[in-house]
């Protein structure tokens, strides 16, 4: 017999935020939690001087990583291997050197958040399921690493030119809405000023699959949540409707406390309708790390069955898709959680998104990419054999 | 329950004119990749180079995606009204009457008035 919150399981909401390392978001958890895998405050990386950078606790909210740290292939390349044949992970300084030529600060990206700047993400993290091993799916930049939580692959690319998908692999949203029984899946961008990050298949050929935030917070109120949702942040300062937007992806320059408030809202509103919050689970994950130190050395994992060639990866080198990207945060949300889970001693990665929301809805499914296949799935983790009642609320102020 | 309090960003955050990041580049190049496929009604003609600022890609980003819904729209209706193909409707007709045929009836005269006799 399945645990209790998995029976009640009836709605999947995954939330993809941009750019930050796991380091950099949840490392400093480490000192309240050992088993934490963050920062012992001893991790360095060698400057262009020969000099040894720190890890500091003194990430700031913005302003602070400008210009944006280089994450394409050829930087997190550099990042990892820092020129050599081992994943060190000693080349992140010298990789945002490369960008402004100034000593200082090419240090910052070593930088991390101390745990009271982040109230939200921080307590999700200790009263939920922090992961020790979410990987980004590519040792690249934003569109290849969200194809991953698409269509289980990026069907061979490694940058941001993911233009077509002409591929047998089904997006994991018409796997459902085609299945018999038919299920139902959006995808919620936050406005039609900010729309979408995903590629550009989805949006031309099947608009109605995507739904606004707003709508997302009124099925939530309403009682109306499809089977799968994937939600987007704002990716722009902009003026909507209602006054100014602040941009809420979290990506460097933008401000970090606009999207702390993002995640909270998204949490609120499923929390807010009792029905909807003991028949929920919510993965809050980053796409990738944005160029920012992480300690972990990225495993290798099932090739993707593509090739990337020397060209594309702009390393003199063909990429077979054999190695996993940089560490991100990730937690996994449900009263069905047993407090302060720490997930170790497991790989995850983007492809465990539609592996995990495939296995529960559909079951057998086997059209799908051999990383996807060989995904760990993460619903495992509702073990909790009674509902919790103690989960935290938000409230701003 | 603990209530976490979440403090909200300063106004001064807030940046419109920020220099378009590399990630909104690429979102503003595959919505054109986009809107170079729909009917030239829906097309916004903005040239996309001249896009600086996080303000100009809003903009744009807005206008495609609202076009892309518009268009999406219009062929839905399109299709709902489309008719029948012939041949459907020729199959239709060969179809054998279900309901029992009515007793023929007298027919109807039919009231009119007198053609006017084109004049000769």
């Amino acid at each position: 017999m399945p645990p209790p919150g998995l029976d009640n399981l009836k709605h999947i909401v995954v939330l993809m935020m941009e750019n930050r390392s796991f380091d950099h978001m949840l490392g400093a958890l480490k000192a309240k939690d050992a088993r934490i895998d963050g920062l012992t405050g001893a991790e360095t990386n060698p400057d262009t001087t020969g000099a040894t950078a720190p890890v500091l606790p003194t990430a700031e909210f913005q302003s602070q990583l400008d210009p944006d740290p280089d994450h394409h292939f050829p930087a997190v390349n550099l990042q990892i291997f820092n020129g050599g044949a081992a994943p060190t992970m000693q080349g992140f300084v010298k990789s945002y050197f490369n960008q402004r030529q100034d000593v200082a600060h090419s240090q910052k990206i070593m930088y991390y958040f101390t745990p009271e700047k982040l109230p939200v993400l921080s307590t999700l993290a200790t009263e939920f399921a922090v992961f020790n091993r979410w990987f980004s799916s590519i040792p690249g930049p934003t569109i290849c690493n969200r194809a991953f939580a698409h269509y289980g692959t990026s069907f061979g690319k490694v940058a941001m030119d993911l233009f077509y998908v002409n591929e047998p692999f089904k997006s994991i949203y018409s796997r459902l809405i085609d299945a018999t029984p038919k299920h139902t899946a959006k995808l919620y961008y936050y406005d039609q000023t900010s729309s979408t990050m995903e590629i550009v298949n989805l949006l031309q050929h099947q608009p109605e699959l995507f739904g606004t935030y707003t709508d997302f917070l009124n099925a939530c109120k309403k009682g109306q949540l499809p089977d799968y949702s994937f939600i987007e942040p704002n990716y722009n300062d902009h003026d909507g409707d209602d006054g100014e937007e602040l941009a809420s992806d979290q990506h460097p320059d933008h401000n970090i406390q606009a999207g702390e408030s993002f995640i909270a809202s998204i949490y609120q509103a499923i929390k807010n309708n009792a029905d909807l919050w003991k028949s929920t689970a919510l993965l809050v994950v980053y796409d990738e790390h944005g160029g920012i130190y992480d300690h972990v050395p990225p495993p290798a994992c099932t090739p993707d069955g593509f090739v990337a060639s020397a060209n594309e990866t702009g390393i003199g080198a063909d990429f077979k898709f054999d190695r996993l990207g940089v560490r991100v945060p990730a937690i996994l949300i449900s009263p069905w959680i047993p407090k302060g889970t720490v997930v170790d001693g497991r790989v995850f990665e983007h492809a465990s998104i539609p592996a995990t929301v495939t296995d529960h809805f559909l079951g057998t499914y086997d059209q799908r990419s051999p990383r996807e296949k060989k995904a760990e799935t993460f619903l495992d983790l509702l073990t909790s054999p009674t509902q919790r009642n103690d989960c935290p609320d938000f409230e701003e102020g | 329950m603990a209530i976490i309090k979440i403090p909200a960003p300063p106004k001064s955050s807030m940046n419109r004119d920020r220099p378009v990041s590399g990630l909104l580049k690429s979102q503003i190049l595959h919505l054109q990749e986009a809107e170079f496929r729909l009917p030239a009604k829906y097309q916004t003609n903005i040239y996309i180079h001249s896009i600086r600022t996080e303000g100009d890609a809003g903009e744009y980003i807005r206008e495609v995606t609202q076009a892309i819904h518009a268009a999406h729209a219009s062929r839905l209706r399109v299709a709902k009204r489309k008719p029948a193909p012939i041949f459907e409707i020729a199959a239709a007709a060969a179809k054998p009457r279900k309901t029992k045929a009515k007793p023929p009836t007298a027919k109807k005269k039919r009231k009119s008035k007198p053609r006017a006799r084109a004049s000769e």
